[in-house]
């Protein structure tokens, strides 16, 4: 029904670090929480928050992501995931449907790639059956042979799916062209090769290996209070075994650095727009630049007015949304532009494109735009994290990263102080020149003249299997 | 928000439904202006931000051929410049000074969303009187944004084979009423509306009379109202805007779509005639979609997707619109699944409704899930600021969303099943089917 939105591209600065708050603020924008060591080794952080009958609740589990996976293995991180809530030895996968369910309550787990995430909101009331089930479910999986084969099956299906809406389907060809044969360009969802070979025992063995409470960090935010809370997680998640042995250590490789220029062309013949995606190395969780690279990424592509969209949407009405964002994790990051046109402007397109980033890393940005970055980096901060769930988000977040509950307090500090000069650094930093990976998904007979004079293109075609 | 004890609760249904004292009718200020802009206020200081959501009653459904599109189309150019602010300004000056905003459109109504820091609120007002005040409609930079609409049509409905599927449905199963058309509107529309036309149009429905304003947050309410009286007080109001006088006739038998699209996957929908908000009927059906659509327990996923592996996905519900509108199935098909079967699998449920209406377990879930979403929804000042003004248009008064959780819970058993009886029967029914060609298939 409301589906017409103006502004569809997500403004994706700083994402990592939560994103944009305001300026002169005493009070610290993310309050301590409690801090809860159960017997097993499981940090919870707490923070009571009775606005509304509500507990968020979130877990990242270190090392249970895609970029975990065994080479062989691709997509068993996501398939693990999405097992665990099929059914424990007492409690059948609709059962565990039905109870959630009956609550109105979210509950959800997924691979990112660095851990895998488990999110969940009820109503008070619900609060601690839901966290019953959680422990349930994280305890005693039963992965059961049937239920293995529909999930198998099901994710299948919905990979052929996807490919029917570009928009969607460029994504998982560009991390794949991007990261190649590195770990993080496992496609949480798995490919249809490698869920067909993949087996029961694959995604039991990983679930032992990687599912470890002294990997865990959770946190809950919301209507309840310490004392019940503590005695709650002891006997719901404070049951995940404590497993012999120390930790497997993050095992991954520095990420892949493009060196010169990567073309990729996917042919959907019935597309009447073409998308790209151009991506370059961005920065790692933590790295000094964080707050100049938001404040070059707020005027480049972050934001409704920035460069991007001025010269492709407001100015020339190529398309609905252009943008660029940045993605971090613990080893490195991610830089990258997208938009979408009619197939016959895709030439134009990526012409202003390489113009502005060109542009950027050569004159960068002048003071009134400078100024504009910050207080826009500023005012919307606040805003992030004024809900439970984006609380328990950001602690569970920031403990991960080992960066401590004052970093956005750091972070907006740095932004307030941005200069011109540290926002042209970041620009040559991170706009990619030469050394980048370019993929276009469109129609192939009509765009294939208009990109040829870029480079030499690779081609897929989308109706063949994988990405 | 600020912190108070909550409010106990008529249990009905073994349920505690009422809202928490922390956001009651009472903090809400209304005034309404000489000119008829309504005006509402909610102050709450924990976070340092304020949401501005002006809502205009109007939306595709005061469209006619040829201006399909149109209300949408105006949600953009209210961002392109007016006589005494530049295209592009309002947003530059926006970002400027920390704020973000975006807009809207819908069937019923046009909605524009800012948020920013308390200190930009006297420029935000100004700027958003400004706007209601008259557009510029540069001609190039009108071109220019009839381009921008149709790389979002191209986006969201052609290159969308459910979306695609989706508006010929609608416009099969809606003959007469303008709910017929999607919000973006038709293509050869988008791509020939003409200057005059679209400035009447605006000048038709852009009035203070037929706007309503929210202004929650970190505020104080009498120095909002009293900027809000300096820049909106000398606009003057508008004739009232024509009703929307169509009904839609009784449909008399069922209508079937088939589309043929290259496509890895085919699609699945099914429609029926459904009540407006308003009707008696309409709790009933979308209390009724909770339990037959909701989740994976839900009846139809675990038929479709679990039992009988011919889904993919499943969801839908009723429209919660001014004009009776539509109550959908929309079914994502495994690549290769028979439709047919699926048809059949979805009548066959459908049949249990009919005959034997929704348990009372599944009322409870209906009735949790309606009170988590609620709360989930109130949860910043922004969600607020969106409730509010939508009940308020939709129901012609803000203060019902106070009471619509008692509404649901007033909801008796017997009366999902006599509702599904009503409306979810074949002669009312729309069917659509995208089948795939060519491609991998």
């Amino acid at each position: 029904m409301r589906r017409m939105l103006r502004t569809m591209f997500v403004l994706a600065l700083a994402l990592a670090l939560g994103a944009p708050a305001l300026p002169l603020q005493a009070a610290p924008q993310l309050q301590t929480p409690a801090k809860l060591v159960l017997a097993n080794g499981l940090t919870v952080y707490h923070l009571r928050n009775a606005d509304v009958p509500l507990v968020s609740f979130r877990m990242f589990i270190g090392g249970a992501g895609s970029a975990a996976e065994p080479a062989s293995a691709e997509g068993v991180a996501g398939l693990a995931a999405a097992l665990l809530l099929k059914g424990t030895s007492t409690m059948g996968a609709d059962a565990v449907a039905e109870a959630l369910d009956f609550m109105g309550a979210s509950f959800s787990i997924g691979a990112a790639e660095e851990y895998a995430q488990i999110s969940g909101d009820s109503l008070a009331d619900h609060f601690p059956r839901l966290l019953e089930i959680a422990a349930a479910l994280l305890t005693e999986p039963a992965f059961a042979a049937d239920e293995f084969e529909k999930e198998r099956a099901l994710r299948i299906d919905g990979l052929k799916a996807a490919k029917d809406n570009p928009g969607a389907a460029i994504r998982p060809y560009f991390q794949k062209a991007y990261f190649g044969g590195h770990p993080m360009g496992h496609l949480a969802g798995g490919t249809e090769t490698s869920l067909g070979r993949m087996s029961a025992q694959a995604v039991r063995d990983f679930y032992r290996a990687r599912y470890r409470p002294d990997r865990a960090i959770a946190a809950v935010v919301g209507d309840i209070d310490e004392a019940a809370l503590k005695a709650l997680l002891e006997r719901t998640l404070g049951r995940m075994a404590r497993p012999a042995g120390t930790a497997p250590a993050p095992a991954i490789p520095p990420l892949p650095r493009p060196a010169g220029k990567k073309f990729l062309l996917v042919d959907k013949p019935d597309a009447t727009q073409a998308y790209f995606i151009l991506g370059a190395p961005g920065y790692a969780m933590g790295d000094r630049i964080s707050a100049a690279a938001a404040g070059m990424n707020t005027l480049f592509g972050g934001r409704f007015t920035s460069w991007l969209n001025t010269e492709l949407r407001i100015k020339r009405g190529l398309t609905y949304g252009a943008g660029s964002s940045a993605r971090q994790w613990a080893m490195g990051g991610l830089f990258s532009v997208s938009s979408y046109t009619k197939n016959d402007k895709i030439g134009e397109m990526l012409d202003i494109v390489f113009d502005l980033l060109r542009k950027g890393a050569r004159d960068g940005f002048g003071a009134e735009e400078t100024e504009s970055a910050r207080n826009y980096i500023l005012g919307q901060f606040p805003p992030t994290l004024e809900t439970s769930a984006s609380k328990a988000a950001a602690y569970v977040r920031l403990a991960f990263y080992k960066r401590g509950f004052d970093e956005y307090d750091r972070y907006l500090d740095e932004v307030s102080k941005l200069t011109p000069a540290a926002l042209k650094a970041a620009a040559a930093r991170l706009l990619p020149q030469d050394d980048y990976v370019l993929v276009v998904v469109g129609k192939a007979s009509e765009i294939r003249p208009l990109l040829a004079k870029f480079g030499s293109w690779q081609e897929k075609k989308v109706s063949d299997p994988d990405f | 928000m600020r912190k108070r004890a909550w409010l106990l609760a008529l249990a009905l249904a073994g349920l505690t439904l009422s809202l928490p004292a922390a956001f009651t009718k009472e903090d809400v200020r209304v005034h309404t202006l000489e000119n008829g802009l309504k005006v509402l206020l909610i102050e709450d200081h924990d976070t340092p931000s304020v949401a501005l959501y002006t809502f205009f009653r109007v939306g595709s459904r005061n469209e006619r051929p040829g201006l399909t599109g149109v209300s949408h189309f105006i949600e953009h150019m209210m961002f392109n410049g007016t006589p005494a602010i530049g295209p592009g300004e309002f947003d530059r000056r926006m970002e400027f000074q920390g704020g973000r905003n975006n807009a809207y459109t819908s069937d019923d109504m046009t909605v524009y969303t800012d948020w920013f820091p308390p200190a930009a609120l006297e420029s935000m007002i100004a700027m958003e009187a400004d706007r209601i005040q008259g557009l510029a409609f540069v001609a190039e930079v009108f071109e220019s944004e009839r381009g921008v609409i149709a790389s979002e049509r191209r986006l969201g409905v052609e290159n969308d084979n459910d979306s695609l599927l989706a508006e010929t449905v609608r416009a099969t199963a809606i003959m007469a009423h303008p709910y017929h058309w999607d919000v973006i509107g038709w293509m050869s529309d988008i791509l020939s509306w003409r200057r005059d036309e679209v400035m009447a149009y605006y000048r038709t429905y852009y009035a203070p009379n037929n706007a309503v304003l929210v202004v929650a947050g970190d505020i104080d309410p009498a120095r909002t109202l009293e900027l809000v009286r300096k820049h909106y007080g000398p606009v003057k109001p508008s004739p009232a805007p024509p009703p929307v006088t169509t009904v839609e006739p009784p449909q008399l038998g069922m209508k079937t779509v088939v589309m043929r699209k290259e496509a890895q996957a085919p699609s699945y929908q099914a429609v029926w005639h459904a009540p407006s908000v308003k009707d008696p009927d309409f709790l009933p059906l979308a209390v009724l979609a909770k339990p037959l659509l909701e989740g994976e327990s839900s009846r139809l996923y675990r038929r479709l997707v679990r039992e009988e592996e011919l889904a993919i996905d499943v969801s839908g519900g009723i429209s919660e619109t001014m004009d009776p509108q539509l109550f959908r199935i929309d079914v994502k098909p495994r690549p290769g699944a028979d439709l047919e079967r699926i048809d059949r699998v979805v009548e066959e449920e459908l049949d249990k409704v009919r005959r034997d209406g929704i348990t009372a377990p599944e009322l409870e879930k209906a009735l949790n899930i309606v009170r988590t979403d609620f709360y989930r929804g109130l949860q910043t000042v922004a969600g607020k600021a969106n409730q509010l003004g939508a009940t308020e248009l939709l129901y012609g008064d803000f203060a019902k969303l106070f009471t619509i959780m008692d509404d649901y819970a007033a909801v008796k058993i017997d009366r999902v099943k006599v509702a599904a009886g009503k409306y979810l029967v074949e002669r009312n029914k729309t069917v659509g089917k995208l089948i795939p060609e060519g491609g991998a298939q």
